[in-house]
């Protein structure tokens, strides 16, 4: 079990004969310094009988006890299928507060959390789904399953938020010096993408694994991403995580410095979700195309964002996958066609057996033959009648990687294509917690039972594929997308621009020749 | 000196306009394009017949378009210049126009697909066995329970709206029960046939290809292919339909 400096750690259920010592130590360590500290499960059942409990409790049994437990323990059926897993209400510890460190949740708290929501995991926004009074009655009964709340007689103490200090290029570099200096990228990456060496270790408070956040990508965010909301989770931690509070080494200086230089780390100021593209487009040009992701080439090119979920439709499934999206970057010239991949994953694997680490890769999907109506092979890997064929990257033993070339009739029946017929190059790259891949294939192949033939200006189905070889995803357990449509752009006609022009000389001219008849008739 | 009035071009423009954010924005809910497009066809056409049935309405209608464009050394700077701009702008306009017509379209292909196919026959009749007893009723429940969050939750939601953690992955969007053209409209039998058969039991025109739905009957049995189905009907408040 992982120590948190901060806080001392117990699993619910563990607690026997040393528990009055325990509770006598942490009392005299909570007068030294904030502590949170696990509560034994609650012995007794909620007192029943006031009307708003029982309300509450109504209300609770019929929309959250299958992730949260009928006893608030955080097991219920769907509880082993989520990850993050769902929150034991027992301990008292909830990750977001507004409350200063070491104290209860507020009220509101826990009301803005059913509302709102946690992104990026299986807490739903109840905001529409359950009116405001309902909500409100669930806070008193998930109170009741920890003592802590019975047991704590003053109000929680809210945090003190105070003057925002603007973003700029000097906050900006405070702020990475802070980074460094507190030690964030030990679990969340040099670059902010969960990659930092303790990240692989890191466990909660019930021992359960859980990840740091990639802070490249806010909309995920539990709590938000509100700059305040930031604020709240570095000064009052998110308990029950190895997440710590930084009230006493950040003071409201620091912690905005802090604050603006983790917003430059967003892809957008924002920090929505990136919006979602149904076609993937490809610019043709006229040079050859670099074959390094890293060349800056790739920076001037279009970037389509695809979300990546879970194979939760074939067994064996995969229901907590790595990859949740995928970034694209496509072009063409007259000879052949680069896929450029980039998506976040924690750790470079490479598979190793005894770990039951299997190696990381991607796959770019797309059918044999370019569909001719609405038919099109099954998204998953084809189906039998229609074949899909599949670009895929992995890890492999060259430092580039290796690439292959694969033929699928459903997610079972994925054939490796002869090496005669493997056209396909791909140059990747590992760096901090990402990913970036180059694929190149001709346009036209010799295997045309096998190979897709590809054509400008044709809508093409096409779909992208992920495995994290640290999170047991290997064949069928995967991250995947849907179909999306692939079009390389025509060059455009010259008529686009000859057009526009005649229509401009036509109507000047007309309009030229009015106003000389009026002048005329006048 | 005649009494000074409204001129007539000005009341034929303000009353298309008037015309126009009335049926555009006052009018609520919003009227379709096409119906818009109409109203305001209809209006232009009112307002054509109305100025041209008297000649000296014509002929004041039309006098400022005419000055317009034919000049008037008599008027300011500001107006010259206004002018100006305008004849320079319409060329312009319609260059863009045209523009915008030939120039290529990059919208992916509609498609289309019918989301209530028709069951096979041997489905239509059946009947949910588990509703035979109805002193497990509860225990069927808490069965349906499990199986839809240890399996249908991820994309059909906590919430029962089609909106679960994975649901944004698919796009053919996961059926949302909560509504009232969903499960409300079926019989529990065609809804046992989905969940059994899943995306691949669809026919070719439900574009099967593109469903995410499980082929459960791989997966569950038919006890727990039912109790999910009643546990559909029992938490969204839903009643199946029935031949009734």
């Amino acid at each position: 079990m992982a120590i948190n400096p901060l806080k001392i750690e117990m699993a619910p259920g563990r607690i026997s004969a040393g528990l009055p010592i325990l509770v006598l130590s942490g009392t005299v360590l909570a007068l030294s310094f904030s502590i949170t500290m696990a509560e034994e499960p609650a012995a007794q059942a909620p007192a029943a009988g006031s009307p708003e409990i029982e309300a509450g409790k109504k209300i609770y049994q019929k929309w959250c006890i299958n992730c949260h437990g009928e006893e608030g323990d955080g097991a219920g059926p769907a509880a082993d299928f989520l990850r993050p897993r769902p929150r034991d209400f027992r301990t008292g510890l909830f990750k977001i507060r507004s409350t200063v460190n070491g104290q209860l949740p507020s009220d509101q708290d826990l009301f803005n959390v059913i509302t709102k929501g946690m992104p990026g995991t299986g807490m739903p926004r109840w905001e529409h789904a359950l009116k405001e009074p309902d909500r409100r009655q669930l806070v008193p009964y998930i109170k009741t399953f920890s003592r802590r709340f019975a047991r704590t007689k003053d109000a929680p103490k809210p945090v003190v938020i105070g003057k925002q200090i603007a973003s700029g290029a000097d906050s900006i570099a405070k702020g990475k010096q802070l980074f460094h200096d507190m030690e964030c990228f030990k679990c969340h990456g040099d670059e902010g993408r969960a990659d930092g060496p303790s990240a692989p270790e890191l466990t909660d408070d019930w021992n359960y694994p859980i990840r740091p956040a990639n802070l490249t990508k806010p909309w995920n965010f539990r709590g938000g991403h509100a700059p305040n909301d930031l604020y709240l989770r570095l000064q009052s931690g998110i308990s029950g995580t190895p997440m710590p509070s930084f009230a006493d080494s950040l003071d409201n200086d620091k912690t905005w410095h802090l604050i603006n230089y983790i917003m430059s780390l967003w892809p957008d100021p924002s920090g929505d979700v990136p919006s979602l593209k149904v076609v993937l487009r490809a610019r043709r040009v006229e040079s050859e195309i670099p074959a390094k992701p890293g060349d800056p080439f790739w920076l001037a090119q279009e970037a389509f964002d695809f979300p990546l979920v879970g194979q939760v439709i074939k067994e064996p499934r995969m229901f907590t996958p790595t990859g949740n999206q995928i970034e694209v970057k496509a072009v063409y010239n007259d000879r052949e066609v680069a896929f450029h991949l980039t998506w976040d994953d924690p750790t470079n694997s490479r598979p190793d057996s005894s770990k039951g680490i299997f190696e990381d890769a991607v796959a770019v999907q797309l059918p044999v033959q370019i569909p001719t109506g609405t038919k099109r092979p099954f998204f998953l890997m084809g189906d039998p009648e229609l074949a899909v064929q599949l670009l895929r990257w992995s890890v492999g033993e060259s430092a580039d990687g290796t690439v292959t070339e694969m033929n699928g009739n459903g997610i079972a029946r994925l054939v490796a294509q002869p090496s005669t017929s493997q056209e396909t190059r791909g140059v990747g790259e590992f760096k901090n917690g990402r990913y970036r891949v180059v694929l190149k294939r001709p346009l036209r192949t010799g295997n045309t039972a096998q190979d897709i033939q590809l054509e400008p200006g044709k809508f093409i189905p096409i779909a992208f594929f992920a495995w994290d070889g640290s999170n047991g995803e290997t064949g069928a357990k995967m991250a995947i997308s849907h179909w999306y449509y692939f079009l390389m752009e025509p060059p455009l006609a010259k008529t686009v621009f000859i057009y526009p022009v005649i229509g401009v000389a036509v109507a000047a001219g007309l309009q030229w020749w009015m106003i000389r008849r009026l002048r005329q008739r006048s | 000196m005649p009494k000074r009035r409204i001129p007539i071009l000005a009341k034929v423009v303000g009353v298309v306009i008037g015309i126009y954010i009335l049926i555009r924005f006052v009018i609520q809910p919003p009227l379709p394009f096409s119906l818009v497009f109409m109203y305001m066809s209809l209006t232009v056409v009112g307002v054509l017949v109305y100025v041209s049935i008297y000649d000296d309405v014509w002929n004041e209608f039309t006098l400022p378009i005419e000055e317009f464009f034919r000049g008037r050394s008599d008027r300011g700077a500001v107006w010259q210049g206004v002018r100006l701009i305008v004849l320079a702008m319409i060329p312009l306009f319609i260059g863009w126009g045209v523009y915008n017509k030939v120039k290529p379209s990059y919208n992916p292909p509609a498609e289309q697909r019918v989301v209530h196919p028709a069951p096979p026959f041997e489905v239509a009749g059946l009947n949910n066995p588990l509703r035979q007893r109805p002193e497990k009723y509860q225990d069927y429940i808490k069965l349906g329970s499990k199986i839809y969050f240890q399996n249908c939750f991820y994309c059909h939601g906590d919430r029962f709206d089609g909106e679960g953690h994975f649901a944004h992955g698919f796009n053919l969007p996961p059926a949302n029960f909560m509504d009232a053209g969903t499960i409300a409209q079926l019989q529990e039998s065609f809804v046992f046939w989905r969940v059994s058969t899943g995306g691949p039991g669809l026919p070719a025109e439900s574009t099967p290809w593109n469903s995410a739905m499980p082929k459960w009957e791989d997966m569950l049995n038919t006890e727990e292919r039912w109790a999910v189905v009643m546990y559909l009907y029992e938490q969204t408040g839903w009643k199946p339909r029935t031949w009734q």
